[in-house]
This record gives structure tokens, sequence and C-alpha cells, in this order.
């Protein structure tokens, strides 16, 4: 699979601190790829040192080889949202698009296009300042496609959007996706991307956590398990419980989380015990609990293997069975 | 290029600042133009003439008419250039203000194209400005003049050693003005810097170091004009208007180099 956009030892230092440091990771060609990290991660100085707006101080930043400032006429390449504020709020819609199709290259007939893709067509001749927050992001997506690019990178799109809004976004993007083009796209919260993105690429403190599909981070959160179990017994349970080695919380009269547990292990157990069981579910982890302790956890000095299972990702506990 | 001195255009004349700059130098001219007639209209002569005395009975026009007033009476807007100056700021910080810079950067990441695109469309502006300056003031000042009594074409005739000096000043300090706004990217700051210095330190520089004032902006903007009367640093002697042109020339340039070379290594963040 070849890579849209490739990440090689990537580090930038402002003053005395290393906003980024040795980060490499690539984006696949037509795929969506979440770029995700805490707040002050070092995400939007990545993709503004991809786009040539802030000097790289170490490692390379391209497209395919090509840095961003030596593409012919960039803005037909690569489409870029990184904030909704930058407009003059004095200036309509139509004339910011207008501005940028001339200096990209690009032809004025696209403006009333992108509008109309982004649904602003109405209030084209309405002056930005006006704009709701939802709607300015709208015209930054509007202004990412003006020149038709094949590589979109959106740095935090969902970012005061409301319900409906993030809905939007969402198939927005699967739509790119669906024509084939390679969309980089930055949150700080994976469970707006996680139904939207193919890959993940998890980064804290300037450097990469982790780099893998979502499937394959689903499967991790998956083994992260615990059965919750509502009984009538629950006295009887905890004694049985004590004889084999498993942690365990109440978290309600009759209901006990029994960390990872299965319902292969449970269900014999139970039987065997003679306990009456009205509630038994099997607990997932949820890919945000994932990435929260990834990211939140994550200890510099012992950063987890090439494949992100090690180190902090650890295995969940697993008991064993009962003797 | 083309395009994007034509996206720096659409940028400039899509919002609502630098027609109201526009305005107010008109206005301003307009209210020189006026004062220069009725202070003259009190004195009986033109500023920099000799008392009614000298004369000895000879009749003394009541007009402008001698060479330099005349000159002087169309170099009425030239003080005007401080708006010049203050749009060149504006179409550099602009873009950091309302951080449209960085759509800006991504359509044209040369910066250096940037940067010249920027002061082309400066450069026009100026030239633009202080055109219609001149226009307004060849009507309001000949209208007045022939009111009198006195000769419209005299006053054109003049136009030849004024005009292409003031307009060179008004595109050199539209390029100064996209220099400082490079250097100083906060708008406020380019915006008091440029104010304080040509309202206020420059006057008083002039008055603590009497031979500073041909070398200082306003006295080489006043020379290469041709314009000498009714000028504050003109008291203090000026150079010739094309030793004042190279002086202006070199202000304009130089600060519109550092503040691009500046430009060109700043992290948009």
């Amino acid at each position: 699979m070849t890579s849209a956009i490739e990440i090689r030892s990537l580090a930038k230092q402002f003053g005395s601190i290393r906003a980024v440091d040795d980060l490499s990771f690539e984006v696949a060609q037509g795929r969506v790829t979440g770029f995700l990290g805490p707040n002050g991660s070092g995400k939007t100085t990545t993709l503004r040192m991809l786009l040539g707006l802030v000097s790289v101080t170490e490692g390379t930043a391209t497209f395919g080889g090509t840095r961003y400032i030596d593409l012919d006429h960039p803005i037909r390449h690569v489409g870029a949202a990184l904030e909704a504020t930058s407009f003059h709020p004095a200036r309509r819609a139509e004339d910011h698009l207008k501005s940028v199709a001339l200096a990209g290259g690009i032809s004025l007939s696209r403006v009333d296009e992108t509008l109309e893709m982004v649904g602003l067509t109405e209030v084209a001749r309405r002056r930005v300042g006006k704009f709701s927050l939802g709607m300015r992001q709208r015209l930054q997506l509007a202004t990412a496609l003006l020149g038709d690019p094949e590589i979109l990178i959106l740095d935090e799109p969902a970012n005061g959007l409301d319900p409906q809004g993030i809905q939007w976004l969402r198939t927005f993007i699967r739509n790119q996706a669906g024509l084939g083009h390679s969309v980089l796209v930055s949150s700080h919260l994976l469970s707006e991307m996680e139904e939207t993105v193919d890959d993940v690429v998890i980064i804290s403190q300037g450097k990469l956590v982790l780099q893998t599909t979502l499937a394959d981070m689903a499967a991790q959160a998956g083994t992260g398990t615990g059965m919750r179990i509502r009984t009538p017994e629950v006295r009887r349970l905890t004694e049985a419980l004590a004889a084999v080695p498993v942690g365990w919380r109440q978290i309600a009269v009759d209901t006990l989380v029994i960390d990872g547990a299965t319902p292969e292990w449970f269900g014999p157990f139970a039987a065997h015990h003679q306990i009456v069981l009205y509630e038994l579910i099997n607990e997932r982890g949820s890919l945000e609990d994932v990435f929260l302790r990834l990211t939140q956890g994550f200890d510099t000095e012992h950063p987890p293997g090439a494949d992100g299972r090690s180190g902090q990702s650890a295995p969940f506990h697993t008991p064993g069975a009962p003797t | 290029m083309i395009a994007i001195v034509r996206s720096e255009w659409t940028k400039l004349r899509t919002t609502s600042v630098p027609w109201i700059l526009t305005g107010i130098a008109l206005v301003i001219t307009g209210l020189f133009i006026l004062l220069y007639f009725v202070t003259h209209g009190q004195t009986g002569g033109g500023p920099g003439e000799p008392g009614p005395g000298a004369n000895f009975g000879m009749p003394h026009p009541g007009y402008p008419h001698t060479v330099q007033q005349l000159r002087d009476l169309l170099g009425r807007g030239l003080g005007a250039y401080i708006f010049s100056l203050l749009l060149g700021v504006l179409i550099i910080t602009t873009e950091f203000r309302h951080k449209t810079v960085t759509t800006s950067f991504l359509a044209t990441p040369r910066r250096s194209q940037f940067v010249i695109g920027k002061l082309i469309v400066a450069a026009l502006t100026g030239a633009l400005l202080a055109c219609i300056i001149l226009a307004v003031t060849v009507v309001g000042a000949g209208i007045a003049i022939a009111g009198e009594g006195g000769s419209f074409t005299a006053l054109v005739g003049q136009l030849g050693a004024v005009a292409p000096g003031m307009i060179l000043v008004y595109v050199l300090f539209a390029l100064l003005g996209v220099g400082v706004g490079s250097l100083v990217t906060n708008q406020v700051a380019a915006i008091i810097i440029c104010l304080g210095w040509f309202l206020i330190l420059e006057s008083i520089i002039e008055l603590l170091w009497h031979w500073t004032a041909k070398w200082l902006p306003s006295g080489a903007a006043s020379a290469a004009a041709n314009v000498t009367a009714g000028r504050r640093e003109a008291t203090f002697g000026l150079f010739n208007w094309w030793q004042g042109s190279l002086l202006i020339l070199a202000y304009g340039l130089v600060f519109a180099v550092i503040g691009s070379v500046v430009l060109a290594r700043r992290d948009i963040t």
C-alpha cells in the first residue's frame, strides 16, 4: 500500500520545549486516518510542519516524498482545514473563496461548487463575521475542497459542532474516502472519530504511542473485558469468588463486576456453585478507554513496543480457571 | 504572479477599512486646500511670499501664482502619505490579526512570492491613492484659483514637477508600511509605531537636531515631490528632488526587504 503522507523522525523545538519528538508515521492512500492525542500533544504542530507553516527542526514530513512547499499548486493536491477562526469577518464567504482560488490557480467556478458541497450557497454573499461556528467549519472545509484535492487534512474539524454537525462531518469524511481520497483527521476525542476512521495514529507529549488499524485497536479493547453480574445471592457469589484469583467490585446492591472474566469461565463457575443469576453481561472495554489509558498513562521512559501492545498498553489480567 | 496579485487585490477590496482610509485621506486633503486659501486670504500673500511692502507698489495678485506657490498648492495632499503607509501596514497585518495568513500560506507556500504579491498590490494602491488625491487637488484648487481670476493652466503646468515625486512617495510609503507590518505583525502595535514616528517622534528629533530633517522620511518625501513650503521639515533645509527620491526609495526597499526576510522565517502557529 502506498503512502499519501510520510512523517519520518520529525521533531520540533520551540525554545526549551520539544513539541514533537522523533515522530514517524504514515497515512495510507485512500483511507481515513485518525490523528489522535490529548490537547497539547503536538498534533497541530505536526500538521503545520507538514504544511510548511512551521519550520521543521529535524526529520521530514512529505507527501509521497515531496514537501508541501515543493508541490506544484499545492492546494490542488492537498486541502487543509486548520482552524475555524481564520477568516476576515468583514469579507463575504464567496469573496474569501475567490481570493484563495485566485492564489491557488483554481478556476473560479469551483467557488460556487464547493459552497454547494458544504451547503452554504444561500449565505455566499453574507459576511463571515455573521457566521455561526458550524458555518465557519463548513466554509473552512469548502476552502480545503476548492482544488478538488486527493489528500485532505482536517485539524479538529468537529470542535464546536453540534451533534447534527458531527453527523454531517462523518458522512462528509466517509464520502471523501469513498472517492478514493486520503484523509488525515485530528481529534482529541477518539469517540468523535471511531465511526469514521480506518486507521489510528496516537501521539502523546509529541511522541508516537501507537499506529494501528481501528479494527486491531477494537480487538485490543475487546480483550479488556469483565462480566457484570446481577444476582439475588450476592453474598454466596462473593464467598465463591474468594476461592479464585480474580478481582471484583460491587457496583449496586445486587450487582458485581468481575474483572477479566469470560462467559465461558463464569457460566460453569456459577452453575457449579448453584448461584441464581438475573443478568449476565459481557462488558467490553471501549475504544475510548484504550485511548485514554494509552495517552494519559503514557510513560516517556517506558515506551510501548513497535506493535503497541506492550509497555503501557499491557494486556489485561485474565484469571485462570477455577481449581 | 499575476494570479497572486489578483488574489491580494481581491482581499484588499473586499474589506471596508481601505475604502474608509482612502475617504479620510481625501477629506483631509480637501481641508488642507481649504485651509490654504483661507490663510492666504488673511495674509494677503501666499506662504513663502515676502510681505506686501517688498513689492514696491507693483500690483500683488491675491492668489497663488509663483512656481513654488503653485507647487506647494498641488502638494497640499502630500502629507496624506501617512494613509498610504497605513494601507501598507494593513495589507499585511490584517492577515495576522484575523489569522488569514494560514490560508494564504497554504495557497502560496513560497513566502517570497506571497510578499512580492503584497508589495505589488501595496505599490499599486499607493499610486492609485496619490492619483486620486492629485485629481481632487487639481479640481479643488483649480476652481478656487480660477474663481479669484488666476490661471488654471499655470497650476496644471506645475503638475509635472509635483506628481511624479508624489506618486513615488505614496508608492514607497506603502512599501514601507508592508515592511513595518511584516516586522511587527501585531496590527495595533504597527499602527501606533507608524503614527508615533510620523506625528510625534520625527518632529522632536528634527527640533533637537535640525540637520537630521532632510535625512528623515518626511524630509525626503517633501524633497522628492518638490514641495517645500507649509511643511515643517522644509524650514531645516532639504535635499533636491532626486536625492530625496533616492533616499525615500532606500527607506521603502530596506524595510520591505528586512520585513520579507523576517516573515519568511516566521512560524505560523
